[in-house]
């Protein structure tokens, strides 16, 4: 099995070496950052399948840094590193895409639980996620994580597998209007009723959105065909 | 050494043996958190120390909750008070069920006291006094065999 390759950005280096020592193993590969800008760098010169990210640095900070990840490399999981007390910015940033969070004190045992799961999940995905419907699947898993921006990476996979679904391009259509991008999500309603002229969440997603006042639910829509 | 990889160790008392042991079990690639009521206290430990410390008095319940009790593999009480060694060791015991906890106590009769309440002690007092009784009977020994005086 190939090494997986773990980056982890602190600018504490007694985080960065408890990190290291505890994740340190023949199938993982670890890499440090001392900040948000040498993470870029080496996020853009490496394919990390996991970053353990402190959201409080000095210039670009945690969350800097998260965003770049998800408009970028939605593919990489981010783990936040988080102090006693302030769980609430952490849960801020799984908002926005991380996937866990670890608190400090770092227990060893803990660490390890948590990045061989989500590094599991990750084959997992990578395993299951081949064809459209195993895209969509992931992509409805995120939404149900609020992880929206890799939810709609994950839609965009599925198109690429079946470009003639109406479901894909609706689901994406929902994805842009929850984001704010009510245009984006009405060129993708239309494009699913061209496709299919019969399915109604796209039909009731357009009603709603072009209407002057919109309001109520945004559709996600099922598979196939609907009445 | 490599006592304490992998471990989740705190260790209470950031004085020499505290310092000591903190520095060992870090540098061992254990999960450390080293406790004690003085900032300063944290200036013993090396430069290579890769654990947490804790400002706090380690007898109030949010400070050891701080450093994560609930999940510690071992705990080590080793501040300058007796007392306050044998009460945290019995409260990571009792409340918090660590699996190994031990007590430094400079008072020998305490031993058996931290035995009663099935907590782990090491007494220096206790260890130095008997190494110099050892080397007595040692000399002694040497001394009946006919050796120098």
């Amino acid at each position: 099995m190939a090494k997986q390759a773990v980056l982890i950005v602190d600018d504490e280096k007694n985080i960065r070496l408890t990190l290291s020592q505890t994740l340190e193993s023949p199938d993982m590969e670890v890499d440090t950052a001392v900040n948000g800008e040498e993470a870029l760098v080496k996020l853009q010169e490496k394919d990390f399948g996991l970053v353990l990210l402190d959201l409080k640095m000095p210039g670009m900070d945690g969350m800097d840094v998260l965003r770049w990840i998800s408009e970028n490399r939605p593919d990489v999981r981010v783990i936040i590193i988080t102090a006693h007390g302030t769980v609430d910015s952490a849960v801020e940033a799984m908002k926005r895409g991380a996937v866990d969070y670890i608190q400090k004190p770092f227990v060893p045992k803990e660490i390890r639980e948590i990045v061989s799961r989500v590094m599991d999940r990750r084959t997992l995905e990578a395993q299951t996620a081949q064809d459209y419907d195993g895209w969509m699947e992931m992509a409805r898993k995120c939404v149900n994580e609020r992880r929206f921006d890799v939810a709609a990476e994950y839609v965009r996979k599925a198109m690429r597998r079946d470009p003639s679904r109406a479901e894909a391009f609706n689901f994406l259509g929902a994805l842009l209007e929850i984001q704010g991008d009510r245009v984006g999500a009405q060129k993708n309603y239309r494009a699913a009723l061209s496709l299919d002229p019969t399915y109604t969440p796209a039909q009731e997603n357009l009603y709603r959105s072009t209407k002057a006042r919109p309001g109520g639910e945004v559709i996600f829509g099922g598979p196939g065909r609907t009445e | 050494m490599n006592t304490g990889k992998g471990l989740f160790i705190i260790v209470v008392g950031c004085g020499r043996l505290g310092s000591y042991l903190a520095d060992k079990f870090s540098g061992a690639g254990a999960g450390v958190v080293v406790v004690d009521r003085e900032e300063r206290a944290f200036e013993s430990l090396s430069t290579e120390f890769g654990g947490f410390k804790v400002e706090g008095d380690a007898t109030e319940f949010a400070v050891l909750k701080q450093a994560r009790i609930a999940k510690a593999d071992v705990v080590i009480g080793a501040t300058h008070d007796d007392n306050v060694n044998m009460m945290i060791a019995q409260i990571a015991r009792k409340v918090f069920l660590v699996p190994t906890v031990i007590a430094r106590v400079q008072e020998p009769r305490r031993i058996n006291l931290c035995q009663a309440l099935a907590i782990d002690s090491i007494c220096p007092t206790a260890i130095a006094g008997d190494l110099v009784l050892k080397t007595l009977e040692q000399a002694s020994e040497k001394g009946q065999d006919g050796g120098h005086r």
